[in-house]
């Protein structure tokens, strides 16, 4: 019902008015629908024309991987928001992933430290969806504080010293290739059809559209809310423990300081893909354009010798602006 | 906002009337269009509404009413035409304008803020104050003259998320009289109100009348509209079908106005004796604070209707059945064995009793999601093969369920918050017939909806019940009650007071009110 649409638009009555307006009304929604494709293909375009290598392969391959953990961590972090959650502990539990990893390579070998990872990062997981199921903490300090947390026992865990295992396959996982293309973007890959596949074809990603849409509803229609909210933070920590492994193996170095701005830039890219702060409305592909826009633009930054300084000033407008945007859409809904 | 604001109603008189026609106008609307997004919500209204009168808005849900009413308070714009209110142009999209210029709406949804106390929510944007500083002793004062004025006892001091929802509404009613507006907009004020609180809402809109002040009113309650109104107006698909003074109106002619033709016969009680299947029965359930030993059972075949004012335990009861009460205590046997008594929605639905909620908006719907994917998701696993789900098995599977609420099966792709009220009670209902329960428990089935859409969900809920199903019904409209249960259980303060056999004697509205009042008055 509420509009609140900023100027009045003169509307005539005509017939041929009539489908002039409908025409206009398309676009408008496709606008508000894809908006964030048109975005990509404008952040595109200028890519090109003030990175002329921009398009070459070996440019793109450096792009994706180094973009492919924190598109990781973001689509674990769309299972969290569509489900009407928030995450900001992933960024600590990616580094704990990486001085894990890097502190028993040697001791239980590529495997083991791989498991141990899996394991810390559920439990990470775990206790993040019991405090915010169970305790009913919201979600914001929730995560704010086991971020802390998990941060802490990054330090203790590495002594707060760089980590560097001499196991000699250590950095394989993370500078290795199969067909040529870095292993970290089959990861991502991987990690996208899965997630997609999950979130939208599956019982339980239709239910976490559910919860996250009115988690009163959902329990209502017998779903185990509590369950299904909290395994969102596991599939999160899970993403962020296995990205920090990752990260860890490519530097060949495990380091408690890892990850810093990684919370901020996962939000970033689901929020901007498109995907709903409020819960229950987004997509994984919308995380992927989210992805492939700050990709591309910090790529053509970087080519440009833009200061990183700046660049942060410019993500934190993106991602206000997205969330206006979003907020704007919806007050446009009947 | 300043204290001479508080004395009476007569003051703030239109001061823009100055150009006073001898039968002033208070509304003038001409050729008023508003679009939503492809939705032509009014298609050109001309409309003329004298001063001082109470006016009635009727017709079916989307018909315009409260689009129009929005453009009245300021809170939606319109796309063309132009709309005057006491000689000055509104519709700028500008509640504080409108505000300014003497309009007060109530509006169907309550905008009351949770946290605040009922008093400061009365007061909200005009509280009393000197130099800045809130006269709290005055404001309590007019606080409990309102509180008189409505004839209820609501703690000033009370969080207002702690109030009944019919509390709110009296609280966001007060806050519209205590405005000194001289047009007031109720958009179904009555809707969660019982009987005696609707009664002396109509007292006060008569005083508010004497003191020369315009209503208008909208309400899907046509006898309440015959009761109280000057004028009724028809609204049907955008447009006023029809204007004219209640004299010359008559229920049955509203109903044709509104929906082009004549209301069949309401749906009858079938003096079937009730199957031989499941009996429900559950006694002594108790709930500290609203439902004290109150004992009911409910057969196969049957349905028990639960009569009684608001807050007198009704919603209390079924919500404790439904597992939603981990406080409340009770014994439940189902068929003489007893069964543990449900402290969470998933063992009340192990148990095969669900719940369809009050309000479909907050704790029924996924708004966002598909007409389907709602109906689908009490039973996910009803049309998924391995975990995945198939789209067009969810369409296939849910298509004859929402057909037979009347529910057009082309929309089922729909979201849900682009459907019509009557729309979404349908899927709301076709939930729990998608994944039947043994006993199924409606609170308000009817809230808020279109005389059609009202009468589909009444007639199916009985043909479900003719089916095998038990149905424990409440709803504030007695007349709903009385004309599909088969026995009605009467509450009272948290109590039950008596109990009605349609199949010993018809039921009627005035024998549950009567039981619902006499111990009222005893206490």
């Amino acid at each position: 019902m509420p509009d609140t649409s900023a100027s009045p638009i003169h509307v005539p009555t005509s017939a041929k008015d009539g489908t002039a307006r409908q025409v206009r009304e398309a676009l408008v929604r496709s606008f508000v629908e894809y908006g964030m494709v048109w975005a990509l293909l404008a952040v595109m375009t200028a890519a090109v024309v003030f990175h002329p290598r921009f398009l070459d392969p070996i440019n793109l391959t450096n792009v994706l991987s180094q973009n492919a953990l924190v598109g990781i961590v973001a689509i674990g972090m769309t299972f969290v928001i569509i489900g009407g959650g928030f995450d900001l502990s992933v960024g600590a539990i990616f580094a704990l992933g990486a001085v894990v990893y890097a502190k028993w390579a040697d001791p239980f070998g590529l495997w083991g430290a791989a498991g141990c990872v899996f394991a810390v990062s559920l439990v990470c997981g775990t206790v993040n969806g019991l405090i915010v199921t169970k305790l009913r903490v919201n979600p914001f300090v929730a995560t704010l504080g086991t971020g802390s947390v998990f941060g802490g026992l990054a330090y203790i865990v590495s002594n707060s010293a760089p980590l560097t295992p001499s196991h000699l396959g250590f950095s394989l996982l993370g500078t290795g290739r199969l067909l040529g293309i870095p292993i970290s973007i089959w990861l991502l890959i991987l990690a996208f059809v899965l997630g997609a596949l999950v979130l939208s074809r599956t019982v339980y990603g239709r239910s976490i559209f559910a919860i996250g849409g009115n988690s009163e509803a959902a329990r209502l229609s017998g779903m185990p809310v509590d369950l299904l909210r909290g395994s969102t933070y596991m599939i999160t920590a899970i993403c962020s423990g296995l990205a920090g492994m990752v990260l860890a193996s490519r530097l060949g170095v495990g380091q408690a300081d890892m990850g810093s701005s990684i919370a901020l830039d996962a939000i970033a890219i689901v929020v901007i893909g498109g995907t709903s702060l409020m819960g229950g409305e987004g997509a994984m592909w919308r995380t992927v354009i989210g992805l492939l826009i700050l990709a591309t633009l910090s790529n053509v930054f970087n080519a440009l010798a833009l200061s990183s300084n700046y660049q942060l000033v410019i993500k934190g407008t993106i991602v206000v602006g997205a969330v206006a945007l979003d907020v704007f859409s919806r007050s446009r809904r009947t | 906002m300043d204290e001479a604001r508080g004395v009476t109603h007569t003051q703030m008189t239109p001061p823009v009337v100055a150009v006073a026609h001898e039968d002033r106008r208070a509304i003038v609307a001409k050729g008023v269009e508003k679009r939503f997004g492809g939705t032509h919500a009014l298609k050109g209204i001309n409309l003329s509404l004298a001063q001082g009168q109470i006016h009635a808005l009727v017709g079916e849900n989307g018909a315009g009413k409260s689009t129009l009413l929005g453009i009245i308070a300021g809170r939606v714009r319109q796309t063309s035409g132009t709309i005057e209110v006491l000689g000055k142009r509104q519709g700028h999209g500008d509640p504080r304008q409108a505000r300014r210029d003497g309009i007060a709406a109530i509006y169907q949804e309550l905008t009351i803020a949770p946290a605040l106390s009922a008093r400061a929510n009365v007061f909200l944007g005009q509280s009393y104050s000197r130099l800045g500083f809130l006269s709290e002793r005055k404001m309590q004062h007019r606080f409990a003259e309102l509180c008189t004025q409505f004839g209820v006892n609501i703690s000033g001091d009370t969080p207002a998320s702690k109030l009944s929802v019919a509390d709110q509404q009296m609280i966001e009613i007060m806050r519209g009289v205590q405005s000194k507006a001289s047009v007031v907009l109720f958009d179904e004020p009555t809707t969660s109100l019982a009987p005696p609180e609707r009664d002396a809402l109509f007292r006060v809109m008569h005083d508010l009348r004497t003191d020369g002040i315009t209503m208008i009113l909208i309400s899907h309650n046509l006898d309440e509209v015959l009761d109280i109104a000057d004028t009724v107006t028809v609204f049907k698909d955008g447009e006023v079908v029809a204007s004219d003074s209640t004299a010359e109106w008559t229920k049955s002619s509203l109903v044709r106005a509104m929906i082009g033709h004549d209301l069949a016969a309401p749906a009858v009680r079938t003096t079937k004796q009730p199957h031989g299947g499941h009996r429900f029965s559950a006694s002594r359930v108790c709930l500290e604070g609203a439902i004290d030993d109150i004992s009911v059972d409910v057969s196969a075949g049957e349905i028990v209707g639960i009569g009684g004012l608001v807050g007198s335990g009704r919603t209390s009861l079924l919500r404790s059945l439904a597992g939603l009460e981990p406080q409340s205590s009770g014994i439940l046997t189902i068929d003489g064995t007893a069964v543990a008594w449900p402290r969470n929605v998933r063992s009340a639905l192990a148990a095969g009793i669900a719940l369809v909620p009050e309000d479909r908006k907050t704790q029924g719907l996924v708004l966002g999601r598909s007409a389907a994917e709602n109906v689908a998701m009490t039973r996910y696993s009803k049309v998924a093969h391995l975990g995945l789900v198939s789209d067009v098995a969810m369409r296939r599977a849910v298509a004859p369920v929402a057909r037979d609420y009347g529910f057009d099966p082309e929309r089922l792709e729909v979201a849900v918050r682009s459907l019509s009220g009557g729309n979404q009670q349908k899927i709301l209902l076709s939930k729990w017939q998608f994944r039947p329960p043994r006993l199924l428990l409606v609170d308000e089935p009817t809230r808020g909806i279109d005389i059609g859409a009202k009468e589909e969900i009444l007639t199916t809920l009985r043909r479900r019940a003719d089916e095998g199903l038990a149905i424990l019904l409440v709803s504030s409209e007695l007349e709903e009650i009385v004309a599909i249960s088969d026995r009605v259980i009467v509450l009272s303060e948290g109590r039950r007071v008596a109990e009605l056999d349609g199949h010993v004697a018809p039921l009627g509205v005035n024998d549950i009110l009567h039981s619902a009042f006499r111990v009222t008055h005893n206490a």
